[in-house]
């Protein structure tokens, strides 16, 4: 056994309180020096309220049914997780563990609870929660099983005492600690007590809190979003503002006209550049800026001619306008990004060129393309506009190139009902991958390793040498060693134009000048409140 | 007894016509090809998952099987369970129709309170300025964007005069919800502060929405009343010496608003299809954007639930409409 991080603790604690100033930071029971009166002074300047609105609707409150960034609010302020990802580069942290153990093989992770944890109903958070948690996720059927389904089977999972939990996995996986932020742990003993002909729960979580997070739910409207108080016995301390109140408001003017004029102190940074540029001009707005990491690219379809020719995506890879793209019609606000793995992520090679585009060299590569050209069909998605603006971009290029290509833009559930079927899906499909966890396999093997295909690797891209290299990757724990493997891999991926990479997103949060304490993250999109004060 | 007949006349048709109107909506929206177990399973799931859910959700089985088995539930009054949320439809739909309703309520009655009166003054006035100016405002009426028109009324009243909420029904989270209509929840709570702010809130979005219902109800009621002015009775009347007031108001109108009832019937449907666009830019937590979102997930099932719900109220809408001209006008019911 080897022990990870045996100072967490600590650690974490006291780096806390230093980000997060008098306001939310400070631990109750840890004893150590000045925390009492960072505790003191967050209960006494914390008395205000945000008002945050949110462009995707918060539709149901169970911790287990969402993985997407848009929701992610009441995930990270009503539930707590082993292990939390915080602040920009992410850095994944202890939160409800203490530390953990790996066994040699990599297989088998022990770990240690904080006692003392209490579940907003006054309840202890145990060991016999978290296995009931992994067994939910597992069992449902949700975004979040497919993170944990290959990763580890139901029944593997097992309290060894009351405050220590073991997780059996298949095999070695140097992404599991990372996967564990998406680990929210329920109170077992209320949600069975509400279960339903075997639901898990579902129907009753939907509606209702089962948590130990910074903030405990008090209302729940589906159509409206949620409101929650402060909990007081969160065993970091209490958190900064007393209130959130999330709305769902479907419509990016009315919650930019909101923001402006201070009904919203917040809101989410998913709005087209002119909106984002009309809040930066406003002397009360403070849209901060970090970037991202967001990748933004198209899919090729591997399996389908012409695009099974390597020169044929070189050729396409020629075809698309990024100078254009980026500081034209996206104003500056995204970054070039030549290859599959973010820029800012580490595993991410430096010296990856990219294509260019050059119509020139897009007709070069097209005189040597092996099979016959065809017209082909660029996809967008429907709500997405950069997704649609971009394949329109690119088919202005290829016209120019010579090559015939047809506009098709579809609502993101009949696209992802089209990842899984070679026969259905696109030519070419221009969309994104958001940070599930920060580590490059998130991208490098979630979107080139052949197993994946049809589920991550929508091009149907296959390279034995990559998987090679990802599956080394992944058996490695020491994170000095993944780096250059995956490096390896984006350089392989970018000769062979996988994939046609575009941008790395920055991320844009607006907050009116009176919110101080944001702490952005790339997995929580800066929506964890207990940092936040209002002065 | 006429209406009476009347009444069951159109509810035997009720069923049938639910159970169409349901049949076309199913096939047609199981026609697109898209796969709500694999948008629940997320972008990662395996086939297996995938699988596993379509089976659960029943979706592995023959279209018209899940059809039937639909319709068995609706007949035992249960609606089927969202397929991202877990929870039961009938609850999701029950907790957003009051606010669609007291919108569509509130903008048809100032709809006919304006445009009946103005539609009658039109016709009165006919091919002077002011019969001009009110078609010029009607057309426009009818012409330009609720979206448009929304914002425009947000960013003048609500943003450089102040005088307007921006959005929301109520600051805050409103009263707990009784019937779920925030202003009867304020009178039956005894809370005109609550009330108050209610009545605020729908200024803007009322106003969005009563805007095309009222240009329309003018049109339909200044034809009405020309119509009935070349009748042969109101000559006769006149000829007897009735005032003009009494000619107008009390006969003329009676026969001339047979059409604009029978209008604001099927108006109220479109109110309820236009409430989409007024409840996103005015985040109006109602009916509209949960179908939309509902249809752009392939909730089936909530798909057929509001199908359902918009389909009854107007069946019900227009059965009152009939009921309400057979009062106007004993032939009707004949």
């Amino acid at each position: 056994m080897r022990e990870e991080s045996g100072r967490a603790t600590a650690g974490l604690r006291r780096r806390d309180v230093l980000r997060a100033g008098a306001a939310g930071a400070a631990i109750g029971t840890a004893g150590l020096p000045g925390l009492a009166q960072a505790q003191a002074q967050a209960q006494a300047q914390g008395r205000g309220r945000i008002a945050f609105a949110n462009g995707s609707a918060f539709d149901t409150m169970d911790p287990h049914a969402t993985f997407d960034v848009g929701r992610v609010a009441y995930r990270l302020n009503l539930y707590d997780g082993l292990m939390r990802w915080l602040d920009n580069p992410p850095k994944i942290e202890p939160w409800l563990a203490e530390s953990y153990t790996v066994s040699e093989d990599g297989k088998r992770y022990v770990f240690k609870l904080r006692q003392g944890v209490k579940f907003h109903d006054g309840s202890d958070l145990t060991a016999d929660d978290v296995v009931y948690s992994m067994e939910r996720i597992l069992s449902i059927g949700k975004p979040v099983t497919a993170l944990f389904t290959p990763l580890m089977d139901r029944g593997s999972t097992k309290a060894l005492d009351r405050y220590t939990v073991e997780f059996n996995l298949k095999s070695a996986s140097a992404i599991f600690i990372a996967t564990l932020h998406d680990l929210y742990v329920v109170n077992s003993a209320l949600v069975k007590r509400n279960e339903r002909n075997g639901d898990w729960g579902q129907e009753w979580l939907s509606r209702n809190d089962a948590g130990s997070g910074s903030y405990v739910l008090q209302r729940f409207d589906p159509a409206r979003g949620f409101l929650a108080r402060r909990y007081n016995q969160h065993f970091l301390g209490p958190a900064g503002l007393e209130e959130i109140d999330f709305r769902y408001v479907a419509e990016v003017n009315s919650r930019v006209l909101g923001l402006i004029r201070g009904d919203f102190q917040g809101t989410d940074p998913y709005m087209p550049q002119d909106q984002i540029a009309r809040l930066q001009a406003d002397p009360n707005m403070n849209v901060m800026e970090a970037e991202s990491t967001r990748l933004f690219y198209a899919t090729f379809h591997h399996q389908r001619p012409p695009f099974t020719d390597l020169n044929f995506r070189k050729a396409v890879s020629h075809c698309f306008d990024y100078d254009g793209w980026i500081n034209n019609i996206l104003g500056g606000s995204v970054v070039r990004n030549t290859q599959v793995i973010p820029n800012p992520m580490w595993g991410a090679p430096k010296d990856v060129a990219g294509y260019t585009y050059d119509i020139d060299k897009a007709k070069w590569y097209l005189q040597r393309v092996q099979v016959p050209l065809r017209e082909i069909t660029v996809a967008g998605m429907i709500g997405y506009e950069q997704s649609m603006q971009a394949a329109a971009l690119l088919q202005n290029g290829l016209a120019r190139a010579g090559v015939q290509s047809k506009l098709l833009n579809e609502p993101f559930p009949v696209v992802s009902n089209k990842f899984r079927d070679p026969a259905q899906m696109y030519d070419m499909l221009f969309l994104w991958r958001s940070t599930y966890y920060a580590d490059p396999h998130n991208w490098a093997g979630e979107m080139l390793h052949s197993n994946r295909r049809g589920n991550g690797n929508n091009g149907y891209y296959s390279n034995p040498e990559v998987d090679r290299l990802l599956d080394q990757a992944l058996a490695t724990p020491d994170q000095a060693r993944r780096a250059p493997l995956y490096e390896q891999v984006a350089r392989i991926a970018a000769e062979d134009a996988a994939a046609l990479c575009v941008h790395n997103g920055k991320w844009y949060g607006p907050f009116r000048k009176n919110v101080q304490g944001v702490r952005f993250c790339p997995i929580g999109d800066g929506q964890e409140m207990r940092w936040l004060r209002i002065t | 007894m006429k209406t009476l007949v009347l009444v069951l006349g159109r509810l035997a048709w009720f069923v049938p016509t639910i159970i169409g109107l349901l049949a076309i909506v199913f096939f047609i929206s199981h026609v697109i090809p898209a796969d709500p177990a694999a948008f629940v399973a997320g972008e990662n799931a395996t086939p297996e998952t995938i699988a596993a859910i379509r089976e659960k959700l029943g979706l592995d089985k023959p279209l018209h099987i899940q059809f039937w088995h639909y319709l068995v539930s609706i007949a035992q009054g249960d609606m089927g369970r969202s397929i991202y949320t877990g929870r039961p439809v009938a609850e999701d739909l029950l907790s957003r129709l009051p606010a669609t309703l007291e919108l569509a309520i509130a903008a048809i009655i100032v709809a006919s309170l304006i445009g009946i009166p103005l539609g009658v003054v039109s016709a009165l006035r006919r091919n002077t300025w002011l019969d001009h100016g009110l078609r010029v405002v009607t057309i426009a009426g009818l012409a330009i964007a609720s979206f448009w028109f929304a914002i425009l009324l947000q960013l003048f009243f609500s943003m450089r005069l102040g005088v307007t909420p921006l959005h929301g029904r109520v600051e805050g989270w409103g009263p707990e919800p009784i019937t779920g209509f925030y202003t009867i929840d304020a009178i039956i709570w005894q809370d005109p502060e609550i009330l108050l702010d209610a009545l605020r809130h729908m200024i803007l979005p009322v106003t969005t929405l009563a805007l095309p219902a009222t240009a329309t109800i003018v049109r339909f009621t200044r034809a009405g009343v020309l119509n009935a002015l070349q009748s042969n009775y109101v000559l006769y009347e006149t000829a007897m010496g009735y005032p003009r007031r009494l000619v107008v108001w009390k006969y003329v109108l009676r026969n001339a608003l047979i059409g604009t009832v029978t209008q604001i019937g099927l108006i109220f449907g479109l109110l309820l299809a236009g409430a989409v666009v007024v409840e996103a830019v005015f985040d109006w937590p109602g009916l509209g954007l949960f179908a939309v979102n509902s249809i752009l997930s392939s909730d089936y099932n909530a798909v057929m639930g509001f199908t359902l719900i918009a389909g009854a109220m107007f069946i019900v809408v227009n059965l009152l409409v009939d009921i309400l001209q057979g009062m106007i006008d004993p032939r009707e019911t004949r």
